[in-house]
């Protein structure tokens, strides 16, 4: 009997350490000799530097040094274009510019760095921080998205005639042959807003230049070690071996680690080259709201053109995105809002004109979600008002569009963020969302429950919302696997951890392929010495690309055993079983050898081997999909409004998801909750709020408010499983699902709650403060 | 952020208008004012201690009178900087009579403020200046009288300067009536 532990509920291994303290995170770091970095940062969003005096900061004891952009000299360069716009698209107009490591002449955000202390402790590094004084020149700031591209508006890159970073169109069949047809014409306008990511650890780095070595050894909470340590290398005139990231265990990535390179990754390797000693520094949480990148603010301008009966003749529309200052991320999150502007629905024309905007805002790169709920969220509300104009079941007008089971891989003919043509691997969207309103009990909440609460004077409303996520996109990830003179075995693989269960999951890929213990499994990611190639943990691509890898050179290990054993034991390979961590006959179990001698055997210290032999039971394999597999989900949710504080109370939340094979339930559910609580927060409390001159009025966690436990509701989570054809496991990404539906869900759930109201919700996030104005505005 | 309201001073418009363009007074009235020079025509510098919530510091800057039009109306602009951030604002003040020794005090302006002020101070900055501004009223209320009185008995005028304990004070005063307002458990308009 094969031994089986791809699906099961595996306890996380990685919970012991992490619940004992006993974890490394970057804060733990501490080396003898090591100094502390403060940074000071721009108060204005936009202005000229007209001098800088760090003469007394200097002057402070303990201070090493103070240093701004012209102390680098030849240091001194942007970061590096990190994604560059899909080649595979026409007619794209892209300006890059990217973030410096210390500003020289024009603040472009409030939060840029313009010099850098290094004091012997942090605490002697901000106070020379606040000795720093800068003379500025103040200049008109760049907020506006819709009024920014206007001629004579101020400009955040001098050098641009423009606040354009980009434009592309991507069209699909033909929208206006299809408007002419169409029973009904809609034409909304949707405003999104700005979120934070707001991971429970900071952002930190400690670096460490051993001269006699010459070597520089690296901890960073990135997604991406290896392509750090690779930028690094280069940005430092070094040799990649010359350079080792680790990026241990990090308290939530949520997209903005993978940005590369932060300013102050760019500044904290110079220093310690120069200074020959440890350096260190810990974002703090202000910093962080100023520092580390955002997301999600766009107006979308969106036509649907619809039969009477609900049928969606297609789409158009003009996306305005902001990217803040600088585009370092090139176009990955606006294309992933129109790759889900479609949703999962058959739509056959479509017209989407995008326009990227710099304004003085943080820099926008990925932030859980990607682009992706903005693009739900406004087919979901454009379905919602197109099902009341036409006095449709909103649930029969998204069961009349669902792209059907037979049509897949179905192609939504336009250009996603991998640059390829946007494929539907999979899927079979009717029965989960039957299963969503079958479990959320939808017909007897609006024939039973709904009109009993409301003649009770209670205000509650549903929401069911289905959304697709594209998932495990390439270009690759490796892993290699090792069996230990031991019988335990070794695992790597590039992909960083933030509390997405890798060594638990993927160990359980191995222990199944090798016929071990999930424990008797070590796996490390995101330490560059232990695996030379991959790219990183973003895009829901953990469990389909690196746990392909991982299954690749677990079966690769595998034949490499079973050959040996079959040497050695006398047997074919097909008489061969693999279990408890030993090779046996199947017909006499007792004959048998353990993985560890096998190991052995297969690194002799004398003797010949013979010709084109590898040494050990390893394998360093890659997997790179052609196209992403795409996961499906619906979300619904009941709540009440309290009319008059406007807070709510989610009675009830189910999640449908299907995202293939599973490898861990635990694991997907965990995601599914954590996704669904940032997207609480993206719908009703998280909101950046910048004023006019760009200024943050909202930076700390007492006024930007991320939903606790007393705002979670219980989640239920059931699962369907539609495997994925590309790949082995079957598996597709569920990393970002949880944060994609639930702003459009909240949306639906509020109208249907208020319905004495005129209320059409067409903004993300609201609060009840926001609900409050919006309902008293529909009142007039 | 908009800042407007009016005040009525039991004195002339041309007492009023004396007492709002005396150095000395302005400086004390304002919480938490270090220093307050003259260094050019209608141009002071100024250097004040600020205490928003958890935002505290010291801001310097200039304070500019313009558009001045004796004894009716000017224009005030300040510009400040300092740790906790920057500031800045446009102001007209406009004084009007309103009959036998009362004089109305209006004014509108418009405020911009960065930083540390900006990001953490928000919800209280309101409030605050809300509360700079009915001490300075308080304090300039009992120097024109005091100046009144020592007019009419040919003596010199002792002005008692408003102290940072005041000021908080009447912070925290005005802090509960906010509270009080929102759970409508006051009849305090």
């Amino acid at each position: 009997m094969t031994y089986k532990v791809i699906g099961k509920r595996v306890k996380r291994v990685e919970d012991p350490r992490l619940l004992t303290g006993g974890a490394l995170f970057v804060g733990d770091v501490n080396l003898p000799n090591m100094l502390h970095a403060a940074f000071f940062r721009s108060d204005y969003a936009h202005a000229k530097i007209k001098s800088i005096d760090t003469s007394r900061a200097k002057e402070i004891p303990g201070v090493v040094g103070v240093y701004t952009a012209e102390d680098m000299g030849e240091a001194w360069e942007p970061g590096p274009p990190l994604v560059s716009p899909p080649p595979t698209l026409e007619g794209v107009v892209f300006n890059s510019r990217r973030q410096v490591p210390l500003v020289k002449d024009k603040v472009k955000h409030a939060g840029e760095i313009i010099a850098v202390v290094v004091a012997e402790s942090r605490y002697i590094a901000e106070d020379a921080v606040e000795e720093i004084f800068v003379d500025y020149e103040p200049l008109p700031a760049v907020t506006d998205l819709e009024k920014c591209l206007e001629p004579g508006h101020p400009l955040v890159h001098d050098d641009l005639d423009t606040n354009l970073a980009a434009h592309l169109v991507q069209n699909k069949g033909d929208y206006e042959a299809a408007k002419k047809e169409a029973d009904l014409v809609l034409k909304r306008k949707f405003k999104l807003d700005r979120g934070a990511a707001a991971a429970m650890e900071n952002r930190g780095i400690v670096v460490d230049w051993d001269q006699k070595n010459q070597h520089l050894m690296v901890w960073d909470t990135t997604q991406s070690p290896i392509p750090i340590r690779n930028g690094m290398a280069t940005r430092l005139g070094l040799r990649t071996h010359q350079v080792r990231v680790v990026a241990p265990f990090v308290g939530g990535g949520f997209g903005p680690k993978i940005m590369m390179f932060y300013a102050e990754e760019m500044v904290l390797p110079w220093l310690t080259m120069k200074l020959n000693r440890p350096v260190k520094w810990i974002e703090d949480r202000k910093e962080n709201f100023y520092a580390t990148t955002q997301e999600r603010e766009q107006v979308q301008e969106v036509e649907m053109a619809l039969s009477k009966e609900g049928r969606i003749l297609g789409i158009k529309q003009k996306i305005i995105h902001d990217t803040g200052a600088f585009d370092p991320y090139g176009l990955t999150t606006p294309l992933n809002t129109q790759s889900h502007s479609m949703g999962g629905y058959d739509v056959q024309n479509y017209n989407s004109e995008l326009f990227v905007v710099f304004t003085n805002k943080i820099i926008v790169t990925p932030v859980r979600g990607a682009g992706r709920p903005q693009g739900i969220y406004i087919v979901e509300r454009m379905l919602d008002i197109a099902s009341k104009e036409l006095k449709l079941d909103p649930r029969d007008v998204r069961r009349l569009n669902f792209i059907p089971k037979d049509a897949f891989p179905y192609n939504h003919e336009i250009i996603d963020q991998a640059f390829v043509e946007l494929i539907l691997d999979s899927g079979d969207y009717l029965p989960a969302y039957e299963k969503a309103l079958e479990k959320i009990e939808y017909d007897k909440f609006v024939q039973e429950e709904q009109p009993r609460l409301r003649a009770e004077g209670k205000h509650v409303g549903i929401g069911v919302v289905p959304f697709i996520e594209t998932t495990g996109v390439g270009p690759y990830e490796g892993a290699r696997v090792a069996v230990e003179p031991s019988g335990k075995i070794s695992a790597a693989t590039g992909v960083g951890t933030q509390g997405q269960s890798h060594m638990t999951s993927f160990a359980q890929i191995i222990a199944e392929e090798l016929g071990v213990e999930v424990e008797d499994v070590s796996l490390v990611s995101g330490d560059t010495a232990e695996i030379h190639w991959g790219t990183g943990t973003f895009a829901s691509r953990g469990a389909v690309v690196a746990g392909n890898a991982v299954l690749a050179a677990a079966s690769d290990v595998r034949k490499k055993v079973l050959k040996l054993a079959s040497k050695i034991l006398e047997t074919p390979e097909d008489e061969l079983e693999l279990g408890g961590g030993l090779v046996r006959v199947v017909d006499i179990p007792e004959k048998s050898i353990s993985l560890g001698e096998l190991a052995v055997l297969a690194n002799p210290f004398r003797g010949a081997v013979e010709p084109g032999t590898e040494p050990g039971l390893e394998s360093i394999k890659y997997f790179g999909p052609a196209y992403g597999a795409t996961a499906f989900g619906v979300h619904g949710m009941i709540l009440e409004v309290d009319p008059e504080t406007m807070m709510i109370k989610i009675h009830k939340y189910i999640a449908v998801e299907d995202c293939g094979t599973m490898l861990n339930p635990l694991v997907v559910e965990g995601q599914i909750h954590g996704g669904v609580s940032m997207g609480i927060g993206n719908a009703y409390y998280e909101k950046l709020h910048y004023d006019e001159n760009a200024q943050l009025l909202n930076a700390s966690l007492v006024d930007y408010l991320i939903p606790t436990s007393a705002e979670m509701p219980h989640i239920e989570v059931y699962h369907e499983n539609t495997p994925a054809p590309n790949n082995k496991l079957g598996t597709k990404g569920v990393g970002e699902a949880g944060a994609i539906p639930v702003p459009a869900a909240f949306a639906q759930a509020l109208e249907n709650a208020l319905p004495d109201f005129n209320l059409e919700i067409t903004e993300t996030p609201l609060s009840p403060n926001r609900l409050f104005e919006l309902l008293y505005k529909s009142e007039e | 952020m908009k800042v407007e309201g009016e005040h009525l001073f039991t004195g002339t418009q041309q007492q009023v208008w004396d007492l709002f363009r005396d150095t000395e007074v302005m400086a004390a009235a304002l919480p938490g004012t270090k220093k307050m020079e003259l260094i050019g025509e209608n141009t002071y510098e100024a250097v004040m201690n600020v205490r928003v919530g958890p935002v505290v510091g010291e801001f310097s800057g200039q304070l500019v009178i313009s558009n001045e039009d004796h004894p009716n109306s000017y224009t005030m602009t300040v510009d400040g900087r300092g740790k906790p951030g920057f500031l800045k604002g446009v102001g007209d003040v406009i004084l009007t009579n309103q009959g036998e020794n009362q004089t109305l005090m209006g004014y509108t302006g418009e405020v911009q403020i960065g930083g540390k002020l900006a990001a953490v101070g928000q919800r209280l900055i309101d409030t605050v200046a809300k509360s700079i501004i009915s001490q300075a009223f308080e304090t300039l209320d009992n120097a024109l009288a005091e100046r009144v009185s020592a007019e009419a008995e040919g003596r010199e005028a002792a002005y008692r300067k408003s102290s940072e304990s005041d000021y908080a004070a009447t912070v925290a005063k005005d802090l509960i009536k906010n509270v009080l307002k929102r759970t409508g458990s006051s009849e305090d308009s």
